[in-house]
């Protein structure tokens, strides 16, 4: 597993020095363009419609648009003065308990393990979190990203999952159409809760699967090993179907059956003997 | 040892007579000369004019072989040849041609669409069917009978005959009425009708490893310089199997290509007599004027 962070752990006095791994990864299929010709794939330029020239990675500055159209230029040396002073760390403010945040918050999901000499804190830290059943609410810098985080333990590992900042997630108010103070049938609500019950089952992440991708995986596969795959007919498909049809009915009316052509080009080909 | 032997009034030196080309069935060149000579009234009429491409195999079926399109400088006066596209073809119009190719060990004879003096226009339509790997000859059997029915119902009517090797050639005589630019817009018609309505069984797929377990329905061979086997032409193939035409009853019934070979064609045409001679006849030119002028009109 690739290392993409290097930093550590602080609460308190305790400091553990830690290796953050990416938990997931999005398993989409990518596919990539390629001219229809040639079956090149396609390369992007970057251009400037003004000065109508491909541009290099040197000539890019980041802009900020204040206004459409307008943009103050943000050097890398200005943000480097906002950077948090403890921009290795990970540091936990408070422990609360895991219930108590709302699955809304959570964004992404990182391993921790201990560096070299962090093994015995990493192992307090882990303890102390499975017995009180506590997780830790932490600030984290990653990336020039000021992130909040809940550290916490999941299987035999430390795990961190960043969370948005409250002002991040959209008030419920501005979702349209949801009904309020409605009443609700007493029979109605017993029935549904029935249900709820008959389909109650433990969670099992494994009997859920991704049908598409499977099927775009199969459909791959069997264009490589040079299985035609099948597409439902389209359009022009039918289309030339359509027109054999056609030209049927209309041998068929017009009584053009195999006609022996009696005329032309016979007496060109009986003079062949020669030679 | 050198035998010459006189046919059609001219002498054919037949050299190593014993050497064995089929090994598997033991046909000897003479037997195999032989043969030749036998069902020459068969084969000539339709190689007549054509440009001939031959395969040699010097040592047989199971040896090296090369394709010879050029008349070779040693050849006999006697032997005609016709000058195409920077090629010296040879033209196979007599018996002691026949037999000087046998001595050449010219197992297989693929001939021009055309005859040379109609150098842009194929004398027939030709379908060539031919099955991808890993297809039985029944899985050909059954499309050329799909193609015969579609045909049918077009009024029009056709030949087939095996290739001999694995395929399955339908040939609609159309005398010299369509260039070849005309009559590949026919066929590719026809391809494209077929492999659209049966995706599972029929391809159009020129990239072979692209064609799957698909019957590939070639409608480009048909093309000036290109050739295909020439009817009864035997087949560098193990049961020396022949390009045989069938009538389309007995396609029904179930034939393969291994059941026409060098040790009986001779009995099944004195038998049968040239199934494949309507293609030589004038009142069995078809026109397919209709369907040149639909394709126009629908733009396919």
């Amino acid at each position: 597993m690739h290392t993409m962070w290097k930093g550590s752990v602080s609460f308190g006095l305790v400091n553990i020095p830690i290796k953050m791994f990416a938990a997931t990864e999005d398993k989409q299929i990518k596919f990539r363009y390629l001219h229809d010709q040639c079956h090149t794939p396609v390369k992007y330029q970057k251009v400037c419609p003004t000065c109508n020239r491909e541009i290099t990675q040197e000539e890019i500055v980041k802009g900020f648009e204040y206004e459409t159209g307008k943009f103050v230029i943000i050097k890398d040396e200005d943000l480097e003065g906002l950077q948090p002073a403890f921009s290795k760390a990970i540091e936990i403010i408070d422990f609360v308990d895991l219930v108590e945040i709302d699955p809304i918050y959570f964004d992404k999901t990182y391993y921790l393990s201990p560096q070299d000499t962090g093994g015995k804190a990493y192992n307090l830290l882990r303890q102390a979190m499975l017995d009180t059943g506590k997780i830790g609410i932490a600030q984290i810098t990653i990336r020039s990203k000021q992130s909040l985080a809940a550290l916490r333990v999941y299987k035999n590992l430390l795990v961190l999952e960043t969370i948005f900042y409250p002002d991040e997630v959209r008030a419920v108010d501005l979702v349209p159409g949801v009904p309020e103070n409605v009443q609700v049938d007493e029979k109605e609500l017993t029935m549904a809760k029935q249900l709820v019950e008959n389909l109650t089952a433990p969670f099992e992440p494994d009997k859920y699967k991704d049908d598409y991708r499977e099927a775009l995986r199969e459909m791959i596969n069997k264009k490589i090993e040079g299985e035609e795959f099948e597409v439902a007919p389209e359009a022009p498909q039918r289309n030339i179907i359509d027109l054999m049809q056609a030209l049927q009915a209309s041998i068929e009316q017009t009584e053009t059956k195999p006609k022996p052509v009696e005329k032309k080009t016979r007496g060109r080909k009986k003079k062949t003997t020669a030679s | 040892m050198t035998d010459t032997i006189l046919i059609d009034g001219e002498q054919v030196k037949i050299t190593n007579p014993e050497k064995v080309l089929w090994p598997e069935v033991n046909i000897r060149k003479i037997d195999f000369i032989a043969t030749m000579i036998k069902i020459g009234k068969y084969i000539l009429p339709h190689a007549k004019d054509r440009l001939l491409t031959t395969i040699r195999y010097p040592d047989g079926v199971n040896g090296k072989s090369f394709y010879q399109k050029n008349i070779p400088d040693y050849a006999p006066d006697w032997v005609n040849h016709q000058q195409w596209n920077d090629i010296n073809y040879i033209v196979l119009n007599k018996a002691s041609t026949l037999a000087w190719l046998g001595n050449q060990a010219a197992l297989e004879l693929h001939t021009s669409f055309n005859v040379h003096q109609e150098p842009m226009s194929p004398t027939s339509l030709v379908f060539d069917l031919d099955p991808s790997e890993g297809q039985t000859f029944d899985q050909v059997v059954e499309v050329a009978l799909i193609v015969y029915e579609t045909l049918n119902s077009l009024g029009i009517e056709a030949w087939i005959k095996t290739s001999g090797a694995t395929g399955l050639q339908i040939y609609i005589p159309t005398g010299n009425q369509y260039t070849y630019d005309q009559a590949r817009k026919i066929n590719q018609f026809f391809g494209m009708y077929f492999s659209e309505k049966y995706p599972n069984k029929i391809t159009i797929e020129r990239m072979v490893n692209k064609r799957g377990k698909k019957l590939y329905f070639d409608y480009l061979q048909m093309w000036h310089g290109k050739t295909i086997t020439l009817v009864y032409s035997p087949r560098a193939r193990k049961y020396a199997s022949v390009s045989m035409p069938v009538a389309w009853d007995e396609l029904k019934n179930g034939i393969k290509p291994e059941d026409f070979t060098l040790l009986n064609v001779e009995e099944r045409l004195m038998k049968k007599g040239d199934l494949f001679a309507p293609l030589l006849e004038k009142k069995k030119i078809q026109s397919l004027k209709p369907i040149l002028q639909f394709i126009k009109e629908k733009n396919i």
